[in-house]
């Protein structure tokens, strides 16, 4: 009995981590941008695979993205040529030029054959861009859409993403190597390495961004948008690249938490959309704008996951799922003692 | 005088030419297949197949009749494939349709086949396709089902004296097709099922699931899922502590479950055709000269080291049509007349025995439309990185 209910905690533990980074990520990007974004979990499938494709010596197919996207970039921008060439011909020039920086770290990341943690680095450098391709597409030229616009973009571009990560990998299964082979026995429990792994860098990642957005100059004014728009503009914060960065930063979050889970369960093109639902759901519990109780809100969604995979597998996605209907009769009953 | 006898000669060849062909009748196979969509993984194999017997069957001048192969795409789409199926029929005058990659669009087509009067043979995998055989009257099938593949490995449990089983399977229509498979042979043949536990393909955990089957203390394990959840809940297993044998259905029986599961799934036990473990047969079984041949044509022709079980489906489906062909031929039937033609061949297909396919031995006859038993299943065991086979018949 002990270490049944053994077992379930650490595997519902490492889930919960899991999804406190996409939780930490969704957070981020709601906070500052009013986006829900659906296709958060996207950017978990694109760190697995691109890891996935980087450890066994290919050249990721994320490449054809992050390309593909600074190119449309350049295009967009042509309205621009007219007024001011030579601005638009330094930023067509940087963006080119980013896309050749791109590949040339990658072929020399392959030559050098670089460890993994290494590659890890690698693949979050072409990853995370291209969460700010996503917002210059989709937010940036809309600033003043409602809510609801945003999310069903949102799912537009999940369904997008997901299409092209099957386009580029097929949907065959990629396994990946663990950060460390093997494990420990925790009593009679047999702990990966990797489940400790997921827990340090999940600690690191939301340590760093409180010190980022506590004691940095740019943090603070990532805050600043996050807590009133118009305000922080009037201070002359460029709320627009508060967007950019927010988006950025949480699709590297959400990148690195693929390449923690993707040892566990292979990579493959749909593997990042119940990731992020699940990360929704523990965020919802925080109202999309509170981190420690979002991370309150990822642990019960990985411990109830367990549990009820465990008592009734066939019912484990329903039970999980219907955790939101209590968390926002929660939310509101909080909310409205709140407004008396 | 030179110019008027070459005239004479050229006119003499083309009216031979003509002759020639008019007194050979033709045979239109029309196939669709899901070349491209989420099951083009098995479409592609099975044209690629299809193809290299149109190669093969050109080159034979022995056949009394010309065969032409007409291959259309379905997209893995039931609307299309009916779409397609319905102009091979009445634009492209087919005798026989080959079709279709998947069950979900086998069966849409059913009607569309059976108001026709057009025989049919499916490459799909579920049973639900050829029966009851009574209403698949037109309908044939050339893959192995699920229920064949679980009585192999129901028998070997109850050979090794194994009471009781676990279930664990996918939560879709694979999953469930395993399911009720495992509940009709298990009762059958006495065997307790006491735990049914399922998952998903996008889960990211599988212990909680293994935990529950090793605490019901079964004798043996049945996983009917796909990689790389089959491999992962195999691990899962091994990780909660469970020592017994595991048993996987032919959706494993693929490299990726191997490069996945590693060493962990090392000692696994696949359900599959012969195709997989053909090399392993003795010289004495009838299966593997044929299955030999096809694999050293389909793999010079295409390039692969390996050929799967997917093309070797549709190449079975096609040369029971062209025996079937030959036989109604035989027996006096004009192809030219297309109607009845069609309904000739439908009988001399039913009619098929000890037919040795790369899939196994067919024999259909009125009341199975499937035509395989088994002889032509096999369990299969991993062993350091391969699917060896694991008792010679």
């Amino acid at each position: 009995m002990i270490d049944t209910i053994l077992f379930l905690l650490v595997d519902g533990l490492t889930n919960g981590l899991v999804y406190a980074l996409l939780a930490l990520s969704l957070v981020l990007v709601f906070a500052v941008t009013r986006v829900v974004n659906i296709a958060q979990g996207e950017y978990v499938m694109l760190g697995a695979l691109t890891l996935a494709d980087l450890l066994q010596g290919r050249m990721p197919g994320t490449l054809y993205l992050l390309a593909g996207g600074l190119l449309l970039c350049v295009l967009l921008d042509a309205p621009r040529w007219r007024r001011d060439w030579r601005r638009a011909a330094v930023v067509a020039i940087g963006l080119i030029l980013a896309a050749a920086a791109a590949i040339a770290l990658t072929r020399a990341a392959l030559a050098l054959q670089l460890p993994i943690i290494g590659m890890m680095a690698v693949a979050l450098i072409l990853v995370a861009p291209l969460g700010v391709l996503i917002y210059r597409f989709t937010v940036h030229p809309i600033p003043n859409a409602t809510t609801i616009v945003f999310v069903i973009i949102s799912v537009g571009v999940s369904m997008i993403m997901q299409g092209l990560g099957l386009l580029i990998w097929g949907a065959n299964p990629y396994p990946v190597d663990p950060v460390a082979a093997g494990g420990f026995m925790l009593g009679p429990v047999f702990v990966a390495y990797q489940s400790v792994a997921i827990l340090v860098v999940a600690l690191l990642s939301m340590g760093g961004l409180y010190l980022f957005s506590e004691f940095t100059l740019l943090g603070k004014a990532l805050q600043a948008s996050a807590m009133n728009r118009l305000g922080a503009q009037f201070c002359g914060i460029p709320v627009d690249l508060a967007g950019g960065l927010a988006f950025l930063l949480a699709a590297a979050f959400s990148a690195l938490s693929g390449m923690l889970l993707a040892p566990l369960i292979t990579a493959n093109y749909e593997m990042g959309f119940m990731v992020g639902l699940k990360g929704f759901v523990g965020a919802a519990m925080g109202g999309l704008v509170d981190y420690p109780l979002s991370l309150a809100g990822v642990m019960m969604v990985g411990g109830l996951e367990s549990a009820s995979a465990y008592l009734a597998s066939a019912y484990r996605d329903v039970l999980v799922f219907s955790l939101l209907v209590p968390i926002l009769l929660w939310r509101n009953a909080r909310q409205r003692a709140d407004a008396r | 005088m030179r110019v008027v006898a070459i005239a004479a000669a050229c006119a003499a060849l083309m009216l031979s030419a003509t002759a020639f062909a008019a007194d050979k009748p033709e045979l239109r196979i029309g196939s669709v297949v899901a070349m491209t969509g989420p099951a083009s993984a098995l479409g592609l194999p099975e044209k690629n197949a299809l193809e290299l017997l149109q190669e093969q069957i050109a080159a034979d001048t022995s056949l009394p009749f010309t065969v032409k192969f007409i291959t259309y795409d379905d997209a893995s789409d039931p609307t299309k494939a009916v779409n397609n199926v319905r102009k091979l029929i009445t634009e492209d005058n087919a005798h026989v349709v080959i079709c279709c990659t998947t069950t979900p669009t086998s069966m849409a087509i059913l009607e569309t086949v059976t108001q026709a009067k057009v025989p049919n043979i499916s490459l799909a995998l579920g049973q639900s396709v050829i029966e009851p055989a009574k209403d698949r009257y037109w309908i044939f099938k050339t893959p192995s089902t699920d229920q064949l593949q679980v009585a192999a490995l129901v028998d070997d449990m109850v050979k090794r004296g194994i009471k009781q089983v676990a279930f664990l399977g996918l939560e879709d229509s694979f999953g469930e097709g395993g399911w009720v498979a495992l509940q009709a042979v298990a009762k059958a043949k006495g065997v307790d099922i006491v735990a049914a536990e399922r998952f998903a393909r996008t889960d990211t955990n599988f212990t909680p699931q293994a935990l529950k089957v090793r605490q019901s203390n079964p004798g043996a394990v049945y996983i009917h899922a796909i990689p790389p959840s089959s491999a992962l809940v195999h691990q899962a297993l091994k990780r909660v502590g469970y020592t017994g044998p595991i048993y996987h259905s032919g959706g494993s029986a693929n490299n990726a479950f191997i490069s996945i599961g590693k060493k962990d799934v090392d000692g696994a036990l696949l359900g599959t055709t012969p195709v997989l473990v053909y090399t392993d047969l003795p010289d004495s079984n009838p299966l593997k000269p044929v299955i030999t041949k096809f694999a050293s044509l389909y793999e010079k022709r295409f390039n692969v080291p390996k050929v799967d079980i997917f093309p070797g489906q549709s190449w079975d489906a096609g040369n029971i049509v062209i025996e079937a062909a030959k036989a109604a031929v035989k027996s006096g039937t004009k192809l030219d007349n297309v109607d009845a033609a069609r309904a000739a061949l439908r009988d001399k297909i039913e009619g098929t025995k000890e037919f040795v396919g790369v899939g196994g031995i067919f024999n259909y006859s009125p009341t199975d439309h499937l035509g395989l038993d088994q002889r032509s299943t096999f369990i299969s065991i991993v062993k350091n990185d391969e699917f060896r086979l694991y008792d010679a018949k």
